[in-house]
């Protein structure tokens, strides 16, 4: 007898089914703009770090992230300046470049240290690195910020 | 508390205390069921975003939070052939005796060498910042643990071969 007919997840033909689309706002702007942006913020990027700028370079870096679905080489590209970032910061001034961060650009980074920890050893990530940068914003941030980075739907 | 471990274990510490905040939710598919939604897997609207702690490749921790369960997996350390027996058969023996340990899953979920599944009754008949210091203090000790069995576990071989050779030198 035939009972494949079981394991079909009737579900999904639901009609007010629930669409991954619809967790969250899609991003406005086009996957080919994404990343022009990201690419002229890694240039800008580039050059606050010259200078020295390391708050800047991270207030440029997650302004706007690239989100969502077709995106991902915006996203890698965004994930690689950050760890640049993050790795060419001396451990001492961590603290008081996390305090200077505007609250919106903390949430986004703490959404970036958990997607460089899930990928250990891609690129610079180094976990100590991020563990460090981890603990100097939670003690800003406080857990509030890592509830955020867990409901976020609009996955960086 | 060596100081080398002591920022991994506060980024997961400071993580489940975020994901430790479920409340009861009832099955959305069977009537009178309540089932851990994180286990369940079956509506996208009640499970969060999965979190990852890693220092590095073969040391992390993997926290799945949903609205009434999360599940805490491990990555134990295995530097060789011994660790890995080693820790295998550890993870096994608690795994067995899961019961007794309330939180802790009988299967590890894929990748990882030990799972814990924190249901919302669980958080409501005990105190949540000691389950905290629960699964912290288990990834003090497991990594302490496994090395001084390695140790021993030389040791003893080292004795039993000298032994056993010790006839052949008269």
């Amino acid at each position: 007898m035939e009972v494949n007919f079981r394991k079909i997840d009737i579900d999904a033909y639901d009609e007010d089914v629930l669409l991954e689309t619809e967790l969250y706002d899609a991003d406005p702007r086009a996957p080919s703009q994404v990343i022009e942006e990201t690419k002229a913020k890694a240039v800008a990027v580039r050059s606050s770090l010259n200078k020295g700028d390391i708050t800047g370079a991270l207030v440029t870096i997650l302004d706007n992230p690239p989100y969502g679905p077709g995106v991902d080489e915006a996203k890698n590209l965004t994930l690689q300046t950050l760890v640049t970032v993050l790795n060419s910061t001396k451990s001492s001034d961590i603290p008081n470049v996390v305090k200077s961060l505007p609250l919106e650009s903390q949430d986004i980074l703490m959404k970036y240290l958990y997607k460089g920890m899930a990928m250990p050893g891609w690129g610079d990530v180094s976990g100590s690195v991020l563990l460090g940068w981890h603990e100097k914003l939670t003690e800003v941030a406080g857990t509030g910020s890592i509830v955020r980075a867990m409901t976020d739907r609009r996955l960086v | 508390m060596s100081n080398v471990l002591r920022p991994y274990l506060a980024a997961v510490r400071s993580t489940l205390t975020a994901a430790l905040t479920l409340e009861n939710f009832s099955s959305q598919v069977v009537e009178r069921h309540n089932k851990p939604e994180v286990e369940v897997g079956g509506s996208k609207e009640v499970l969060l975003n999965p979190l990852t702690i890693s220092r590095n490749e073969n040391e992390r921790v993997l926290i799945e939070p949903s609205v009434n369960s999360i599940r805490l997996s491990i990555k134990i350390k295995q530097a060789d052939e011994i660790e890995r027996i080693l820790c295998h058969k550890f993870t096994r023996f608690m795994m067995q005796r899961a019961e007794s340990f309330i939180v802790l899953r009988r299967k590890p979920v894929k990748g990882y060498d030990i799972s814990f599944l924190i249901t919302n009754t669980q958080t409501e008949t005990m105190l949540k910042h000691k389950i905290v210091d629960f699964i912290i203090q288990f990834m003090e000790d497991v990594d302490r643990e496994i090395s001084e069995m390695k140790l021993s576990l030389n040791a003893r071989a080292r004795t039993v071969a000298e032994s056993y050779l010790i006839a052949f030198n008269p």
